[in-house]
């Protein structure tokens, strides 16, 4: 990773609301459909209802992003397949660059969105049925790959921003790690705010609260390291109109800290993860993340335009 | 131009005083430009501001606005004490050893022969000492005879010491001192230096002297005449020069003709007042000789069988004006009341100024204005314009589209006197008609009123010939044609002026176009250019004679025989104008007869033109003084530091003074600060006002102010000021800069304002804008005072205050 | 300029700075071939600048940089109020062509960087990583536009209209190779006259493995807005910090997830 002086020329892409959104959608679809994918990893049984309620999260949230991406390309928005199918005249071919993470992302969303429709349809017809509707093995083996498909989603918006020469962006190696940490953080809250009071599902709220923890915590060191980079180009000055945003987004972050902090007490004094129970701060806490997971994007997105 | 553009590639220094070339002449510019790329050339610019000009010259000089004078004596000063000049020339080719009258004198400002009552002079003494036997004027080759033009010059500029130079221009010393020593180096046979100035110079009270001081240190440097040298003036609109060949001003006929003056009843009266006098035995003076052969081949152009030898060709047809009849003149008639109508055609009154406020009331005055334009213009909307009272306005305005000169063909003159034709580039749109078929249209309807109501003299109508295949609609061509003039006798085209005749056997609509348009075809068509060097170029020296067509005799460097020494060798052999090969002179073509042997005892002197046969470091050309003397301008902050009983041009005209009208001049305690208007690339003057991507380009009127200035005063580029002279006031944006700055001037510190002049209230800003240009003509702030030989406005030098709002 | 134009050559400008004037011909004529419309006048205050930048109306933009000092007597030589008509640098490694997905900027028969009209989708990377600021969006056509190297013209067998337009040959169109052996001669003789910060900015590979469109400065690059050789880098230069980044940061995650929830046995 290089450090340049703070030297930039550039003109802003103008990427606002609609990418802005995308991100969003990108970070909470991925990241549902990982703690889905966990959840049947290594919960038990009492996890299966909260991890559907994540693949339900990761299917609608994905069909968005596409949505979203087209509306942004203005009056040629018809040309959102150009993306895939280069249409030069002479070299009609498929358009594949691995170094241009906008031309992996689009690829990378078509792909998992198929595995987000699948896992979506399964999850649906299981809780309607009750009962599992593909083998387990067989859909953990899919979501799987799923995950890290999802994984990608949530993370490659930020490494895009970084691979330009805009200000801010192309100063720091953290947004990738950045984005997918609170992508996680926001899903992990998403999941915990729809299954709070859904008795079948109340087992896992306790655990959907602590790994929120685990990715706040890790979005915490991300924040700090994507101050130190961009310090050390020079570009921290940017920021500075922007720190309301970065207010909302550690508010977010601590409060998710705190509430895990709470379960895990629960849970070592020998308590039951379903002492969980339904709890109003949830709620609260819930909507303060997804709140942050906004503001944080926001505050990146705007600070070098 | 005495010599043309591409020339100014063969200099060594170029000086720019009075000029922006960069911005005002860009391509042009490129032969500065080659010149300092291609063989180091330095490049001199002397201005009020730092401009785009100053920004690729290898020296600028911040100078005070109307103190050229004092610049160019200064050099003249450094040159003739460090006898610096070029010897062998200055001997021979000018008129350092004529001697002058001996009641010539010069003190504290004025010269001999001032009448304080009629603030002119009587410039009998300014005159030479003659041989009684010969008639011719007295010489002293010695230049040692105290009352030679060489001592009394090295006498009058004396006074402009490099401490009295910096006084008046504000230049320090030392800078001065660089100066000179590089313009010194030029006196040397193997160095040339170019002059170029433009309106920088001529809007000046003092602009002809202002100019002739650039050509008195030309001479004594021997740069007259030489490729690479010259007196060159930039000259303004496409054609303007070409307006100025056919008698646009009023005291001129074609070809630089004098207008005859009342009292001249015979072709002879007028000659022997008007041709310059031989006054050496060696001069040729070869326009006097031929002053009644050109006019009564105009005479002939003019009148045709009407112009008889019984009635002396019709010379009782031509007007014979009693008084001045110069741009301020007229509206000073208006504004007294005594003008009932005005045609404009190809240009805005209401913008140009001076004094643009009192024009406009002048305007108002009339009983009825013409503006013959493709577009609105200032003065076609006068009557509408914002802040004016329509009910307070007489006049009836009527506007005649015309076309656009890219709807016709015709020619352009350019400043190098080259007469380019140019196709016709767009139909005429709308109903606009060409301006050469409305003048024949509307002389056509007076004439026709003539017939059938009679009228005092009508012959001067009725005989004028108009042999046109469709008199109502000249083209160009037949108009070209016959300026060019033909040979009544064989009916052919004339080739030359020299063959035109005083019996009315020729004719020439101009003379100095002679030659222009042969019976082989019009020659202004040529484009024999760059694309064959070898043929179009042989000398290498950039003439290309088989460019268009250059006047006189599609000569490329006029007084090109000053370019070779006696012998007739070149003075810088790598860079000849023409030289005599034993047989002929070759190279440009000859300003000289072109088989006389310089070694002919008969030769005649180099400047043929002239009575004297030399180029005139004194001269009684002018009305203000034989030599170039400084005078401030008459707004100014401070008093002259060589004469301050005599501080402004004791003989310039003062307009409202003469009327009886209040004196709209401000002084220094009210108005403190010295402006100056020019122009910037992206407009021309007022038309571009029209053309939106140039609009873009510099969108607002705004005025350049002094760093310096705009701190202690608050201001910051971008706010809105109030320029304000004694006359009127602009309310425009602030342009800061450190390219303007102080300067001190007779020991007192004073401050520059550049203001542009391009804006006023017609076209895409004023639209654009909620004030629609109220206050936005730059001639608001004018002075309604010009050149006291020229009259051209004093539209650079004037006093005016500053405020922030 | 005489040179007959082939494909397969490389074309490019050689700008000459030094000898600018600011006439803003290059502006003008480019916007008169190119039938664009302009900007919405205004006035910038800012030197005689009132175009602001290179985007969509604009390709050609003269900047103006005043460092005039407030003195009777200067040296202007190029040096002292800077004018550099900027435009497309038609980078040999472009960073706008890196990062396109549609594939609608291509090189050029020419070696010209060109954005395909017909293919480009408005998507809009290639403004945030041209490290010049020169693309900008049309809105009527939802397209990114930029100077195309007067491809029409070339293709025609013309002089790009700017270079034609040049009264000073600031701006100086040929075959790169010519281009640079004038650069190179230009530079020895302002060197030899003492302009000692005359400068080539752009003629070899340190910028973007060349400039096509390279300049001569009088002064450094920053002070003219580019970046310098050493910060010329292109954006790809980020990925593998980026994707490290969040691949480190996944590992991460899925163990946590993983521990938090882990089978407990519970009463
Ligand atoms: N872009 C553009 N070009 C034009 C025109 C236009 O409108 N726009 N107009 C054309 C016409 S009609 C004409 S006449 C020419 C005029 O051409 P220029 O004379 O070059 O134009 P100006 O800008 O009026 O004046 C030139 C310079 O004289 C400086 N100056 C003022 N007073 C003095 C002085 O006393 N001494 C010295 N040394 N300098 C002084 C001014 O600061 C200015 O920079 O331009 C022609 N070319
Ligand atoms: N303060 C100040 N005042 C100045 C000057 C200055 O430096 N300072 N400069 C002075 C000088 S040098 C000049 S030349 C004047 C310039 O003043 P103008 O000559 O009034 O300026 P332009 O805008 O060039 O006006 C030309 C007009 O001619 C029209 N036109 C073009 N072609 C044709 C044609 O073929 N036929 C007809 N009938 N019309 C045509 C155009 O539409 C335009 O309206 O300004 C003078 N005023
Ligand atoms: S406007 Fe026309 S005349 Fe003036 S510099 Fe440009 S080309 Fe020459
Ligand atoms: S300058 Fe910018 S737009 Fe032009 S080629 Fe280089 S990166 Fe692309
Ligand atoms: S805006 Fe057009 S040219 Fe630019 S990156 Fe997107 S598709 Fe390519
Ligand atoms: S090359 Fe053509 S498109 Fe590019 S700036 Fe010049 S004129 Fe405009
Ligand atoms: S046309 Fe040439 S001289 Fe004029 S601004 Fe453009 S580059 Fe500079
Ligand atoms: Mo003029």
């Amino acid at each position: 990773m290089i450090y340049l002086a703070a030297e930039h020329f550039v003109r802003a892409p103008e990427w606002l609301w609609y990418i802005l959104f995308y991100f969003f959608f990108a970070g909470i679809a991925g990241g549902s459909y990982v703690i889905g994918t966990l959840l049947r990893l290594s919960g038990d049984a009492r996890d299966e209802a909260a991890a559907r309620v994540a693949f339900l999260i990761a299917g609608p949230a994905t069909l968005l992003c596409p949505l979203l991406l087209t509306a942004d390309l203005g009056v040629s928005w018809i040309r959102f397949w150009h993306m895939l199918v280069n249409v030069t005249p002479g070299d009609t071919s498929l358009n594949f660059k691995y170094w241009s993470p906008m031309s992996v992302g689009v690829w990378a969303l078509l792909v998992f969105g198929f595995f987000a429709f699948i896992s979506f349809v399964d999850a649906w017809i299981s809780q309607r049925r009750g009962a599992p509707f593909v083998p387990l093995l067989l859909n953990r083996a899919f979501n799987v790959v799923g995950a890290v498909l999802g994984l990608f989603i949530a993370s490659y918006t930020g490494v895009l921003l970084s691979v330009s020469n805009q200000p801010v962006w192309s100063d720091t190696w953290a947004l990738g790690g950045l984005f997918l940490a609170s992508g996680l953080s926001g899903a992990a809250a998403l999941v915990a705010w729809l299954i709070r009071n859904r008795p079948e599902a109340s087992f896992s709220l306790g655990r959907v609260h602590q790994a929120d923890g685990y990715f706040s915590a890790l979005e915490l060191a991300l924040v700090i390291a994507f101050f130190i980079t961009i310090g050390a180009a020079g570009t921290l000055a940017r920021e500075v109109p922007w720190l309301p945003l970065w207010a909302i987004a550690i508010v977010g972050l601590a409060a998710s800290l705190v509430e895990a902090r709470g379960h895990m007490r629960a849970m070592t004094s020998g308590s039951s993860g379903s002492v969980a129970g339904i709890r109003v701060d949830t709620l609260v806490v819930s909507v303060l993340v997804l709140l942050g997971v906004l503001a944080l994007r926001a505050a990146v997105i705007f600070s070098a335009q | 131009m005495t010599n043309h553009w591409r020339d100014i590639k063969n200099a060594d220094l170029i000086l720019i005083n009075g000029a922006n070339p960069a911005e005002a002449h860009p391509v042009g510019f490129q032969w500065f430009m080659r010149a300092k790329l291609d063989r180091g050339a330095k490049i001199i610019h002397a201005d009020p501001r730092f401009t785009r000009t100053s920004a690729v010259a290898d020296m600028y000089l911040r100078i005070r606005t109307g103190s050229d004078v004092a610049y160019f004596g200064g050099l003249i000063n450094y040159v003739l004490q460090n006898n610096l000049f070029h010897d062998e020339y200055v001997r021979n080719y000018t008129n350092a050893s004529f001697l002058v009258r001996k009641d010539y004198a010069f003190n504290d400002g004025l010269f001999s022969g001032y009448s304080q009552s009629s603030r002119s002079y009587n410039i009998a003494s300014w005159s030479y000492q003659t041989d009684p036997s010969t008639g011719f004027a007295m010489r002293d080759m010695t230049l040692q005879d105290p009352s030679s033009v060489f001592q009394l010059m090295k006498t009058h500029y004396s006074r402009y010491t490099p401490e009295m130079v910096s006084s008046i221009t504000g230049i320090p010393v030392n800078d001065f001192t660089k100066v000179a020593q590089l313009v010194g180096q030029m006196g040397k046979p193997d160095k040339v230096m170019t002059i170029v100035y433009a309106v920088g110079l001529t809007h000046h009270t003092t602009g002809g002297q202002l100019i002739r001081s650039g050509a008195v240190l030309q001479l004594l440097l021997g740069n007259m005449g030489r490729p690479g040298g010259g007196m060159n003036a930039e000259r303004g609109h496409a054609n303007i020069q070409g307006n100025t060949d056919h008698a646009i001003s009023w005291e001129i006929l074609p070809g630089y003709l004098k207008i005859p003056a009342p009292g001249q009843v015979t072709r002879d009266d007028y000659v022997a007042q008007s041709a310059p006098k031989k006054s050496d035995q060696h001069s040729w003076n070869f326009f006097g000789i031929n002053y009644k052969k050109f006019l009564t081949s105009t005479l002939k152009a003019w009148y045709g069988a009407a112009a008889t030898a019984d009635n002396d060709f019709a010379f009782n047809f031509v007007p014979k004006p009693a008084s001045n009849a110069s741009w301020m003149t007229i509206y000073d008639q208006a504004l007294k009341g005594k003008m009932q109508g005005l045609i404009l055609s190809g240009m805005t009154a209401a913008s140009i100024g001076p004094d643009s406020n009192q024009v406009r009331q002048a305007l108002s005055n009339l009983k009825w204005l013409v503006v013959m334009d493709a577009l609105p213009t200032t003065s076609s909307e006068f009557w509408q314009a914002p802040g004016v009272e329509k009910s307070q306005v007489q006049t009836e305005v009527f506007m005649i589209p015309t076309t656009h000169w890219i709807e016709k063909d015709g020619s352009f003159v350019n400043s190098g006197r080259w007469s380019q034709w140019k196709d016709q580039v767009l139909p005429p749109q709308g109903q606009a008609r060409h301006d050469h078929w409305i003048l024949a249209d509307i002389f056509q309807r007076v004439k026709a009123l003539y017939k059938s109501g009679g009228g005092k003299f009508p012959d001067p109508i009725m005989a004028l010939t108009l042999d046109y295949a469709d008199p109502a609609k000249p083209t160009l061509d037949e108009i070209a044609k016959e300026i060019n003039g033909k040979d009544l006798a064989t009916g052919k085209q004339m080739t030359s002026f020299a063959n035109l005749k005083d019996d009315g056997t020729t004719t020439a609509g101009d003379w100095i176009y002679t030659g222009s348009y042969l019976d082989t075809g019009n020659l202004m068509k040529r484009r024999g250019g760059i694309s064959d060097p070898k043929t179009n170029d042989p000398t290498g020296m950039g003439f290309y004679a088989n460019w268009a067509w250059s006047w006189p005799l599609n000569r490329r460097v006029m007084y090109n025989r000053a370019s070779a020494d006696l012998d007739g060798k070149a003075w810088d052999a790598t860079r000849p104008g023409i030289t005599w090969n034993g047989s002929k002179w070759v190279g440009d073509v000859p300003d000289y007869p072109a088989t006389l042997d310089p070694h002919d005892p008969n030769a005649y002197l180099p400047f043929i033109m002239n009575g004297e046969g030399v180029g005139r470091l004194f001269s009684n050309g002018m009305v203000d003084g034989p030599f170039p003397e400084h005078y401030e301008p008459i707004e100014s902050p401070v008093q002259n530091p060589l004469h301050p009983t005599n501080s402004a041009s004791p003989v310039a005209f003062l307009y409202d003074k003469a009327a009886g009208r209040p004196d709209r001049f401000g002084t220094v305690s009210e108005f403190p600060y010295i402006a100056t208007s020019y122009r910037l690339t992206e407009h021309e003057h007022y038309v571009t006002q029209h053309v939106p991507l140039l609009v873009q380009l510099q969108p607002k009127p705004f005025v350049e102010i002094p760093y310096e200035l705009a701190n202690t005063k608050g201001i910051k580029s971008g706010d809105s000021v109030r320029v304000s002279s004694k006359r009127g006031k602009v309310e425009v944006q602030a342009l800061v800069t450190k390219r303007l700055g102080p300067m001190t001037v007779a020991g007192q510190k004073v401050y520059q304002i550049g203001i542009p002049i391009h804006w006023g209230y017609v076209g895409v800003s004023a639209d654009s804008d909620p004030s629609h240009g109220r206050y936005w003509l730059a001639n608001a702030l004018t002075p309604f005072v010009g050149d006291a030989n020229a009259r051209t406005p004093e539209f650079k030098a004037f006093l005016v205050n500053l405020e922030k709002i | 300029m005489a040179t007959q134009i082939k494909a397969g050559e490389s074309y490019g400008f050689f700008t000459d700075t030094s000898v600018c004037i600011g006439c803003k011909a290059c502006e003008v004529a480019c916007k008169e071939w190119n039938q664009l419309q302009g900007n919405e006048a205004t006035f910038l205050a800012d030197s005689f600048d009132n175009t602001g930048q290179l985007d969509a109306q604009n390709w050609r933009h003269v900047k103006f940089v005043e460092h005039v000092p407030d003195q009777s007597a200067t040296a202007g030589n190029g040096t002292a109020w800077l004018m550099m008509s900027d435009v497309c640098k038609h980078c040999n490694q472009a960073s706008c062509m890196e990062v396109c997905p549609t594939g609608a900027i291509i090189r050029t028969e020419f070696n010209t960087v060109f954005i395909q009209q017909d293919v480009c989708n408005g998507c809009r990377n290639c403004i945030s990583a041209c490290p010049y600021g020169v693309i900008g969006m049309n809105p009527q056509t939802g397209t990114a536009h930029k100077c195309t190297l007067c491809y029409d013209r070339l293709q025609g067998g013309l002089e790009p209209a700017c270079a034609k337009a040049c009264p000073t040959q600031s701006i100086q169109f040929g075959p790169l190779s010519e281009l640079q052996q004038a650069a190179d001669v230009r530079l020895a003789t302002l060197h030899s006259q003492g302009v000692t910060q005359a400068q080539l900015y752009g003629r070899d590979e340190t910028v973007y493995g060349g400039l096509n469109a390279f300049f001569l400065l009088m002064d450094t690059p920053e002070t003219y807005g580019l970046p310098s050789a050493p910060n010329a880098k292109l954006p790809s230069r980020n990925n593998l910090g980026g994707y490290a980044g969040a691949v480190l940061t996944a590992a991460l995650a899925v163990v946590g997830g993983l521990i938090a929830f882990r089978r407990r046995v519970t009463g």
